[in-house]
């Protein structure tokens, strides 16, 4: 009788210093520290095979109020596009469903005849993405745009898992703030499954 | 030379300000990557899930990729417990399996029974499968997920779920990375997840679901 009451005592209080659970992140939180940047990393473009996306970038998105650190990223894909379009290169639109093309910020608007597409974050999802691109011979994607956290991770993750290269130039993508911004690079250069088809780089390291 | 940097930086600073569009991007995120803060930890909500409406998704829970994450192992006793109250309320267990695992190397913990559904896929558990089909013939308008790798399967599965329309349901303590940035990140992304995301998600811990 007293070995069971020790053992009850026992077990109560080590059932009381041990955690009530197995540390979730939600406890964790403050504790948590980002692992080291990824390697930029130069690429070299065949614009015959290679599409440029440009992922929502549209007034109601790219804005102060929503996603001040897009606006700096206008001038960098703006190059991106004329370089794309001076070697012949697709460039290739999206939006969010009901919000057309022409709510694309004035300075990278789609040309006539570009390809466009509406979707939630994943833009392969529900639209003939990957059929054009391949009926178009490409088999690498230049992802830029915004949200990183959504339409960027999103759609340059399908890719990946559809069997595309994808560049993700880390200068031609914006976040809300610097957080999701910073997973979202760190994800595509590490993600499990993804990452061997990602190169993340910046635009100065890619070559036409 | 740090004296001008900082004045360099102040300016910068003031004229973002006045442009009105801090906080905007000081240079590319590699290289504030050190000066970047986390946003607060996010509340976790208790959940009464519908027995009818609701499947259970336990994905990847096998050797190696549960096995080889210190965290996945340790959170097998409420995932056995979760499972079992899942059971009792006839909820649809749905369990996956990824590269080159089967249905045998799930643990035995989490075991699945004859007649739960098994796909099999990367980390998105809805491509080149049926589990869109699975769940939508019995009527299943919840998910909760759980499984490893949390930024792989919960994270690809979760959202995908969420752009299908479904409500999702993820226990904090049933997801697990190798690192604690990504079981993070994982957490506030489907949180917050844009694109419509953000809004069909409910971050909740296993003792916190009801059925």
């Amino acid at each position: 009788m007293k070995r069971i009451l020790l053992g009850l005592a026992l077990a109560t209080f080590t059932m009381s210093t041990l955690p009530a659970k197995a540390g979730d992140i939600v406890d964790e939180w403050a504790s948590v520290k980002a692992p080291p940047p990824p390697a930029l990393k130069p690429v070299t473009v065949d614009p015959k095979t290679t599409a440029l996306l440009v992922l929502d970038m549209i007034k109601p998105i790219c804005n102060a109020e929503r996603y001040p650190r897009c606006l700096g990223t206008v001038a960098v894909v703006k190059k991106l596009i004329g370089e794309a379009r001076a070697k012949g290169m697709m460039v290739v639109y999206t939006s969010v469903p009901n919000v057309p093309v022409t709510t694309v910020l004035e300075e990278l608007a789609a040309k006539p005849g570009e390809p466009f597409f509406q979707s939630g974050t994943d833009k392969f999802l529900k639209t003939d993405l990957e059929k054009m691109l391949r009926d178009k011979g490409v088999t690498t994607v230049i992802s830029t745009g915004v949200a990183a956290q959504g339409a960027v991770i999103s759609t340059a993750s399908e890719a990946s898992l559809r069997g595309f290269k994808v560049i993700v130039p880390i200068d031609t993508i914006s976040g809300n703030f610097a957080y999701p911004e910073q997973y979202t690079v760190w994800h595509l250069a590490n993600g499990p499954v993804i990452s061997p088809n990602i190169t993340v780089t910046k635009s100065d390291l890619m070559k036409f | 030379m740090r004296r001008s940097k900082f004045h360099v930086a102040a300016a910068v600073s003031v004229i973002a300000l006045a442009a009105g569009f801090s906080p905007a991007r000081a240079g590319d995120i590699v290289q504030e990557w050190a000066n970047v803060k986390a946003p607060a930890a996010l509340p976790l909500k208790p959940v009464t899930a519908d027995a009818k409406t609701t499947a259970l998704l336990l994905l990847d829970f096998v050797n190696p990729n549960c096995t080889n994450r210190p965290r996945c192992l340790a959170q097998m006793p409420a995932m056995k417990k979760l499972l079992a109250e899942a059971r009792a309320a006839k909820l649809l267990i749905v369990y996956s399996t990824a590269g080159k695992t089967t249905a045998k190397d799930i643990l035995p913990d989490v075991a699945p029974m004859s007649g739960d559904p098994v796909v099999h896929s990367s980390v998105d558990k809805f491509q080149g499968t049926d589990l869109a089909k699975i769940l939508q013939d019995k009527g299943i308008k919840s998910v909760i997920v759980t499984g490893t790798a949390a930024h792989g399967a919960v994270l690809y599965t979760g959202s995908a779920a969420a752009l299908r329309g479904m409500a999702v349901i993820v226990p904090v303590d049933g997801m697990s990375s190798e690192d604690l940035y990504y079981e993070q990140a994982t957490a506030w992304l489907l949180a917050k997840g844009t694109g419509g995301i953000g809004p069909k998600v409910t971050l909740t811990r296993s003792d916190m679901i009801k059925f």
